[in-house]
């Protein structure tokens, strides 16, 4: 009789569908990058890391991307922590606790489709700045996707973000009975200012930090967006490795495996950390 | 002076969370948007008509991406209630989460590119079950950690009770488990759902172009420029989220709670 809850039928599962895909898949990308396997490859050789380190491309990659996951990031925390504190009730019910969750509908592909519409030389505010006479014509808009300051991708990450750190901090708002300290800290003469940047805010970031870090994982391997609104350099790790290992030259592929390693180093790392800082065990 | 600050606030809250769905459906509508024009100027039928007509290419892949999703949804939201038990309740279930978050937390198109040689060699590259399979590698990690804050205390007191009363493994589990669960398997099932429906980067290697998802398909419009299209599209891949967004909107407060 089939046993939903067989020990054996679980950990096979288990193995087959998380753990085997995750080792051979980076196991085969580790292989290809040292020059194990792979067309052109004749056996171990550093030659493939020593080419792509020689080159200051993969070093810029991690950057930028890092600081786009930061940036976008910082601008949500900021954005969400302040509408949080202004309204901590406005998110439960009435029509706000539905449109929050707007963009939550949106995939990335979806969210910078209409960015680029939104903020391009011919887009939404573009056009609306020349109907207020702000710009006489297309040339005079500044370039705001596709552009040197990454405007375009930060907006679009910071969109699809907002709504999860709005709730994430209007549930820990309740959760950590921040109003209480609040009244406690008013009642020992503390300013509205002191309450808020020494009790909420530091509660709040605390609290939230290992979703922080994950969200920082997740926004470091995004794709879509820095595809469609990023410039053609420097590249997202993710962008950079696909091109190495889509594109014809054959020589490419082993270093776009090389990106592929390093990115999944990056994230076991913070992962890592992640779980370090949570004392409680890990949940989505 | 303040409480009209506040309402300022609220309303460009309000702007930024619609005003994108608003704007692409308008352009879904139209075919003529010339700048300086701030709406578009020829607003009609005719897209949705010729797009959801019968055996469009747009028609089609909404089926096939529908498809999809549901199936990858069920598959990963069983196998993550029954796999979420065995890693809540074994010895080892702080490692075993950090292993199945691995593969979650990884970007997708990065997955799919150092699995996409298995993927050759099973003969699974360009076809609907490798897709399936690609997709459900992602969404399985996801519905195994969402289900580890259901398998606590309080649910094994459950169980043990019915066992001790004489009941079955199979009555505690269709009479306690199942009715206990039944708010975070619809909740899982819906993020699933969306996993495998907003889906692009992993879709389009292991689908090599031959599967056509909404997904693929908008991003073809927009290197195409055709913005009609390609919003029309948006539309199709929002609607049903956004369906049931706003049906469950109630269980998801409560988990993130």
């Amino acid at each position: 009789m089939f046993k939903p809850f067989n020990k054996t039928f679980n950990f096979s599962i288990l193995l087959l569908f998380t753990l085997l895909p995750l080792l051979a898949g980076l196991g085969y990308a580790i292989a290809y990058s040292f020059g194990l396997v792979g067309v052109l490859n004749k056996g171990f050789t550093l030659e493939n890391w020593k080419i792509l380190f020689s080159t200051s491309e993969v070093y810029i990659s991690v950057l930028y991307t890092s600081w786009l996951a930061f940036a976008s990031l910082s601008i949500c925390i900021f954005i969400s922590l302040a509408v949080v504190l202004a309204f901590p009730t406005k998110f439960k019910s009435g029509i706000f606790s539905y449109l929050v969750y707007m963009p939550l509908a949106f995939p990335s592909i979806v969210a910078a489709f209409f960015f680029f519409q939104f903020l391009s030389n011919a887009g939404i505010l573009a056009r609306l700045c020349y109907q207020l006479g702000i710009i006489s014509q297309i040339s005079d808009f500044p370039n705001l996707v596709n552009d040197s300051y990454h405007i375009g991708i930060i907006s679009t990450q910071t969109f699809l973000s907002l709504p999860f750190f709005i709730l994430l901090y209007a549930s820990l708002y309740q959760a950590e009975k921040l109003e209480d300290y609040q009244k406690l800290a008013y009642a020992l003469g503390a300013s509205k200012k002191q309450t808020i940047f020494k009790i909420s805010i530091p509660i709040l970031l605390k609290r939230s930090l290992p979703s922080i870090i994950i969200y920082f994982i997740f926004k470091l391997g995004s794709y879509e967006v820095p595809l469609l609104l990023g410039k053609s350099s420097p590249e997202t790790i993710s962008v950079l490795a696909v091109r190495k290992l889509q594109k014809f030259n054959l020589l490419d592929i082993p270093q776009g495996y090389a990106v592929a390693v390093i990115y999944a180093f990056l994230v076991l790392i913070l992962l890592f950390i992640a779980f370090k800082k949570s004392k409680h065990q890990y949940e989505v | 002076m303040k409480y009209s600050i506040k309402h300022l606030i609220l309303l460009m809250l309000a702007l930024v969370f619609t005003l994108p769905i608003v704007i692409l459906f308008l352009l879904s509508f139209s075919q003529k948007w010339v700048f300086p024009k701030l709406l578009p100027e020829k607003l009609t039928l005719e897209n949705w008509i010729i797009i959801l007509g019968d055996g469009h290419v747009i028609s089609n892949s909404f089926v096939i991406s529908l498809s999809i999703a549901l199936f990858v949804a069920a598959s990963a939201t069983i196998l993550g209630f029954i796999l979420s038990r065995y890693i809540a309740y074994h010895p080892k279930r702080r490692l075993l989460t950090f292993l199945t978050y691995f593969p979650f937390a990884l970007s997708p198109v990065i997955f799919a590119i150092c699995l996409k040689y298995y993927f050759i060699k099973l003969g699974l590259i360009g076809n609907l079950y490798g897709i399936v399979l690609a997709q459900l590698i992602i969404a399985l990690p996801y519905s195994i950690i969402f289900f580890l804050s259901f398998w606590n205390q309080k649910v094994l007191d459950y169980q043990n009770l019915v066992y001790t009363l004489g009941g079955k493994q199979k009555q505690a589990f269709l009479y306690i488990t199942l009715p206990l669960a039944k708010s975070f398997l619809i909740i899982c099932f819906f993020q699933c759902f969306l996993i495998s429906w907003f889906e692009y980067g992993l879709t389009s290697i292991i689908g090599y172009g031959k599967i056509s998802t909404l997904t693929i398909h908008v991003f073809q419009f927009i290197n195409e420029a055709n913005i009609f299209y390609a919003a029309l599209s948006c539309c199709l891949l929002i609607l049903p989220p956004v369906i049931l967004l706003w049906f469950n909107k109630r269980f998801i407060i409560q988990q993130k709670g």
